[in-house]
């Protein structure tokens, strides 16, 4: 097994602190920084996604291998700074609609999208539109992920993407939405670009929203 | 053309035969018939379905998303989504609900005339008559809340109120509803035309607002707090109620969030408030709240469990009615499924829910992550009942909220021993407390837990004999309460994912 490999698996089991020595050993055996995400990184998040899918995975499962992913990206970013070669897959502004503070799905959504490439700003909980706006704008991105669990607060997505209209923003991002109330009917009644069940259609959305915007 | 052309609908199994124009929604045809739509006919939670033995009904994208090619091939459909297009035989998923009404024996101060004690239930209601001078029940009454049909959980409700004229509909509807519940109850006493003395009414925040007629929107989002929680004073005739006398009518006061008066009454009844040891109270119902403390401090919160352990969003998830099943066991690695009512097994109910995790657990067909053994998409219980891997999935989420929610509110008291948990509301009576703790919703000795019954409606009639007109221990006791907003506790989602997963033996635990 290489050491790529080994990565990979460690991820995938959740191992945080091996996935760190490992990430350390590659680097000291040459491997470049940017290496790791196509050849274990991603490979190690689409698996994750997979098993989640599959319902052998759940949240816990989930959450420690997306640790372990972490563990080691924040050995590898700072040596990514100033390598022309890495370009993010896009920038994802993300949050917790207004008046809904429920996050894990949405925290979920956000790490596996880092983990797939992503550049991700997370705005937390209780977003008010504006703050969408501005984060929009400062951050050039070109994705917007809403999430809202309570039936009251999922009317605020459809408020969040009149601002963006509003601000002239509107055609610059995609707009994907979701969490358990959510439909793919109510995306398309908000006028969203699409909607993902589960965090792995939110990395397949991104994917190729992301590709074209 | 032949307008107003009407059709037969016959239910199984009730086989009651009912007439319906063309076109009528079939959400209104059943709900007359204590059908209920979980998430409020909008096609999303798959609670309504039915399945049409004879006739047909129409399939719509809805369905087709929500409803697997088999089941629309064998009938199945969601009733929330169909019309009356012919004369049908439909057979209901759902049946009547069992509604745990209180019986208890409690102290009284006597006073003269007739009471009505009201728990005002998201799901159910609950009326009884007392003989204020002797304390004895005469009549009791219950139905399933008829704003149900605009959604199953508080927030579907507050979202119909906080829609144009909603709120005075859902106003209008629950004070018509109760209203007849008591004349039904002066009725089935033979007590027609007597005074009654006094009304008393509990239930959770927005039953409290929507039966008062206060604005609901409040409630609808962060940070979920109403400026009028207190005691409700109305009169009878400003209810739209004739009842001789006008009698006074109060509604008693709220805790804070979501938790209303029928935990301030399970307070009373299970005497919480005077208590030297530290003590708990539980209702495992969607809104699941919770009060940890003793007569120097008490604690309350309301974790958002969701209606699994009430059979919904479970495969085949249903009431504690006949063919469900109550109970798994096992002996020596074989299965035993007792049945409600000795019938063929037709699905699981909440109790059953529980036992079957807590068994699969011990046989390790499903491991401490929840994952059933082997990577199977099911395990049969007994056929064609079976418990499917997204069932226990939704059965974790459902615990892990309780189970967090508990043990939040146990830290902040101080990490106290708890001498008693109280398990208030008609689940806390079926629940095997063995099993409650095998899956770590309840981890506590079975010997410390206690079924409590309907505390609601038990505090509700406390209530009427408190006769100080201040409602004195009530307002006293309430001043007492503190609510916790689990939603702004920065540990929350961190336990919450800790109690995700089973434990690994309870005798580890011990
Ligand atoms: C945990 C929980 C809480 C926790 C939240 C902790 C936290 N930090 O998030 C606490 C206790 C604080 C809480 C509070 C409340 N809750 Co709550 N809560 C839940 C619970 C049990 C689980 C939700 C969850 O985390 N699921 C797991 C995650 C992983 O799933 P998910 O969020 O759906 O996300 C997945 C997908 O939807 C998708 N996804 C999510 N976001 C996005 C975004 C995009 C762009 C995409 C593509 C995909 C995507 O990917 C995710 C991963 O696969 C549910 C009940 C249940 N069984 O689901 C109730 C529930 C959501 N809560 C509910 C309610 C009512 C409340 C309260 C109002 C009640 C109260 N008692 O105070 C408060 C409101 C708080 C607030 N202001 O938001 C109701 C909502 C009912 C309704 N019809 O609206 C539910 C359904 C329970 C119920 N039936 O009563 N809650
Ligand atoms: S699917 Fe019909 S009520 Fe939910």
């Amino acid at each position: 097994m290489t050491v790529f490999d080994e990565l990979q698996q460690a991820i995938i089991n959740g191992q945080a602190a091996l996935a760190k020595e490992l990430t350390k050993k590659g680097l000291d055996s040459g491997k470049k920084p940017r290496d790791f995400f196509p050849n274990a990184i991603i490979p190690a998040m689409d698996e994750v996604g997979r098993r989640m899918r599959e319902c052998e995975f759940f949240i816990p499962e989930v959450l420690i291998a997306a640790r372990a992913s972490r563990a080691a990206t924040d050995l590898l970013r700072p040596l990514l700074v100033g390598d022309e070669a890495v370009q993010a897959a896009g920038v994802v502004v993300c949050g917790t609609v207004k008046g809904d503070l429920h996050d894990i799905g949405k925290n979920i959504v956000a790490m596996m999208l880092e983990s797939a490439g992503f550049r991700i700003v997370d705005l937390g909980v209780d977003v008010a539109p504006e703050k969408i706006v501005q984060a929009v704008k400062d951050e050039n991105a070109n994705v917007v992920a809403l999430s809202a669990l309570l039936t009251t607060t999922m009317v605020n997505m459809k408020g969040s993407i009149e601002a963006l209209k509003a601000a002239g923003l509107r055609d610059k991002v995609k707009i994907l939405v979701g969490g358990a109330p959510v439909t793919d009917a109510w995306a398309n009644s908000i006028g969203a670009d699409g909607y993902g069940k589960d965090a792995p259609a939110a990395v397949e959305l991104a994917r190729r929203l992301a590709a074209t915007a | 053309m032949t307008e107003n052309k009407t059709y037969r609908i016959t239910l199984r199994p009730t086989h009651a035969e009912l007439r319906a124009a063309a076109g009528t929604p079939l959400r209104d045809v059943l709900f007359e018939q204590g059908v209920e739509f979980p998430c409020g006919g909008q096609g999303r939670c798959r609670g309504c379905r039915v399945r049409v033995m004879e006739g047909t009904a129409g399939i719509n994208p809805a369905q087709r998303e929500r409803l697997s090619s088999e089941e629309i091939e064998a009938g199945w459909r969601l009733a929330c989504q169909c019309t009356v297009e012919s004369d049908l035989v439909i057979e209901l998923l759902q049946w009547d609900a069992a509604i745990l009404v209180d019986d208890t024996v409690f102290a009284f101060q006597p006073r003269s005339g007739l009471g009505v004690a009201v728990d005002l239930g998201t799901t159910t209601l609950v009326a009884q008559l007392l003989d204020l001078s002797t304390g004895r029940v005469l009549a009791v009454r219950t139905a399933l809340n008829g704003q149900a049909r605009f959604g199953a959980d508080v927030m579907s409700r507050i979202q119909f109120g906080v829609a144009d004229g909603g709120q005075r509909q859902l106003t209008e509807m629950i004070r018509r509803q109760i209203g007849g519940l008591i004349e039904q109850l002066l009725f089935a006493a033979s007590l027609t035309c007597a005074e009654i003395a006094d009304i008393v009414l509990v239930g959770n925040t927005v039953m409290h607002h929507l039966f008062c007629g206060f604005d609901v929107a409040p409630l609808s989002h962060y940070p979920f707090e109403s400026e009028r929680t207190g005691l409700a004073r109305l009169g009878a005739r400003e209810l739209g109620w004739k009842f001789a006398g006008d009698p006074p009518v109060r509604f008693l006061p709220c805790l804070g969030g979501f938790v209303g008066s029928d935990v301030l009454a399970g307070i009373m009844a299970t005497k919480l408030a005077e208590s030297q040891n530290v003590q708990g109270l539980v209702d495992l119902g969607t809104n699941g709240e919770i009060v940890i403390g003793n007569r120097e401090r008490m604690l309350c919160a309301s974790t958002a469990a969701g209606p699994a352990f009430e059979g919904a969003r479970i495969s085949m998830g249903m009431r504690a009615a006949t063919g469900a099943i109550s109970e798994v066991t096992a002996e020596e690695g074989k299965l035993h499924c007792h049945v409600v009512g000795n019938a063929a097994p037709r699905g699981l109910c909440g109790s059953g829910l529980v036992d079957a995790v807590a068994t699969g657990l011990e046989l390790e067909v499903i491991q401490p992550s929840g994952r059933l053994a082997g990577g199977d998409a099911q395990w049969m219980l007994a056929p064609p009942v079976a418990l499917t891997q997204s069932d226990v999935r939704e059965l974790q989420l459902a615990k892990a909220a309780i189970a967090a929610g508990l043990r939040i509110l146990l830290e902040r008291w101080g990490n106290p021993e708890l001498h008693r948990l109280y398990l208030a509301g008609a689940f806390g009576n079926y629940i095997n407390r063995a099993s409650a703790r095998r899956i770590g919703l309840i981890d506590f000795p079975s010997e410390k837990v206690e079924a409590a019954g309907n505390t609601a409606l038990l505090g509700a009639k406390l209530a009427l004999f408190s006769l100080d007109g201040e409602d004195g221990s009530f307002q006293e006791v309430r001043r007492r309460i503190e609510h916790v907003s689990l939603n702004e506790d920065a540990r929350f989602q961190d336990v919450f994912v800790e109690e995700l997963t089973f434990p690994q033996s309870v005798h580890a635990r011990d």
